[in-house]
């Protein structure tokens, strides 16, 4: 044993200070502290990384998981947001020209119906009109042919009464015959 | 100490003042029989008899004692802050919990998956904050001078069962058969990342480059077999090194208002405490910073280790 630990400690032999055993006090191979050193560090180390080390590193490791999700989260969030900001901006644009495009198509349409009813109100009134006229027209005719009538059976009458006879004798009905007949071809005119 | 033994400071015992602040407890804390008879026992069982220099004695010395302080107060503050954070998820972590874990991020994400990779750095993680935030711990707590109150507490009311704390070093990580301990367990684990990734075979070929002209083998193998075990060598005199000498240096520099005291005379002593108390202040801080990178680099390289035994590619 000395064989081998002689040469490991050999340099503590270099200094001149010298304790009781001979030996340099700053390096003295005290094998006891040595294994009492391994002992209380191998207890420490298996203490250390059952209760402390992994415990942490897996709390480390998970936040740091956490956190990259979160990350994550807003920034595919923030383009969710941004997408619907679009979507919704789109809507309203759609939205905007269809109530433009309905509005359009309304009055155009309303000034359409307008246009179609004056025509409409105009093409009766010249009916009515028409109507009116040739019943105007018709109504005349025969009032001018109930006067024509009326003035023949006056005008009779004031013959009979002038001529004061009887009007039987066949001149006279010649001459009524001619003069009614040039009447109504008057009248046909 | 040496200056209660003979009376009276001189200016010769500075230097074995500052070693004895740093180094182990010359005697056991604690009498305990079950420990002394079981000491001699495994002792006996590898052939060492208690006057050898490496006589396995499992007796409670000031830096044993010290190791079961810190790791008491590692593994209760850790566990109970980490407990506490976990567990209230919605909460934000304290001021003190936000330290620890912008350590354990950090050393995540530029060390163990930059080093280890991103798959197998899961393996490796417990390993690597335990050695960062055990050696932090013994490093800030060797820079309070809890047992230095006791050695006063204790002087001054004649106690010496409180007295015997202050003897010896406040440092676990100035032990170079502390920091040999850890090193010893990255030792271990880049080996068996090694052989877990490519089998015991392999990975012992794995040590040599492949595809170099025979003769050169005669070379490297050896280089890079000595290379292995230099790596935790270097592991543990770095640490205990700038431990050792930052806290040496600590004490010089205080020792200077006694030396100046006995030399020269009561008033040369005041004259230079103000000097000497700001350079001691100045290099607490250094040390502060040094606890922190000492710790770092410890689990660095405990990390690159293990990624280098992963990933072969010379």
């Amino acid at each position: 044993m000395n064989l081998i630990l002689t040469p490991t400690f050999g340099i503590s032999f270099l200094f001149l200070e010298e304790n009781a055993k001979g030996v340099n006090p700053l390096l003295t191979p005290e094998l006891g502290t040595y294994v009492w050193s391994l002992i209380i560090f191998l207890t420490v180390l298996l203490v250390l990384k059952k209760f402390a080390w992994n415990p942490l590193l897996n709390f480390l490791d998970e936040r740091e998981k956490e956190i990259a999700s979160s990350l994550e989260m807003a920034e595919s969030a923030k383009t969710d947001l941004e997408k619907i900001k679009e979507e919704s901006e789109k809507i309203l644009n759609d939205a905007k020209n269809e109530g433009k495009a309905i509005v359009n198509d309304s009055k155009s349409k309303a000034e359409e119906s307008a246009a179609k009813i004056l025509e409409d109100a105009k093409a009766k009134s010249n009916e009515f009109l028409d109507e009116a006229k040739s019943k105007i027209e018709i109504e005349k005719k025969r009032a001018i042919k109930e006067i024509k009538e009326e003035v023949v059976s006056l005008s009779l009458d004031l013959a009979t009464k002038v001529l004061q006879r009887n009007i039987n004798d066949d001149d006279n009905k010649k001459f009524v015959k001619s003069s009614l007949e040039t009447m109504k071809a008057d009248e046909a005119k | 100490m040496l200056g209660e033994k003979t009376g009276k400071w001189t200016m010769d015992q500075a230097p074995q003042y500052a070693i004895d602040h740093v180094a182990n407890s010359p005697k056991n804390l604690f009498e305990f029989e079950a420990l002394d008879s079981l000491s001699q026992k495994i002792s006996s069982f590898f052939g060492i008899n208690s006057d050898s220099l490496f006589y396995i004695d499992l007796g409670i010395t000031k830096h044993v004692f010290l190791l079961f302080f810190v790791s008491l107060i590692t593994v209760s503050t850790l566990v109970a802050l980490i407990q506490k954070y976990i567990s209230n998820k919605n909460n934000i972590p304290s001021k003190f919990m936000s330290i620890i874990e912008m350590f354990v991020i950090y050393l995540r994400d530029d060390v163990l998956k930059n080093f280890i990779g991103d798959k197998e750095y899961r393996s490796w993680a417990p390993l690597v904050y335990t050695i960062f935030f055990f050696i932090l711990f013994s490093n800030l707590l060797g820079l309070v001078p809890i047992f230095d109150l006791f050695g006063l507490v204790g002087k001054l009311s004649h106690i010496d069962s409180i007295y015997i704390f202050s003897k010896g070093g406040n440092t676990v990580t100035a032990n170079v058969n502390v920091t040999f301990a850890i090193a010893t367990i990255t030792f271990f684990a880049f080996i068996f990342a090694g052989i877990k990734k490519y089998g015991f075979i392999q990975h012992w070929k794995n040590l040599a480059p492949s595809g170099l002209p025979w003769p050169l083998y005669f070379v490297v193998v050896p280089i890079e077999f000595m290379g292995l075990f230099i790596r935790p060598l270097a592991l543990t005199l770095r640490l205990a090194g700038n431990m050792m000498g930052g806290h040496i240096a600590l004490i010089i520099f205080i020792t200077f208002i006694f030396s100046a005291t006995a030399e020269i005379g009561g008033f040369a002593g005041l004259g230079i405490a103000p000097f000497s108390v700001s350079l001691a202040l100045g290099l607490t801080m250094l040390e502060l910073l040094v606890a922190v990178i000492q710790a770092y680099v410890f689990a660095l390289l405990t990390a690159v280790f293990i990624g280098m035994a992963i990933h072969v590619d010379h």
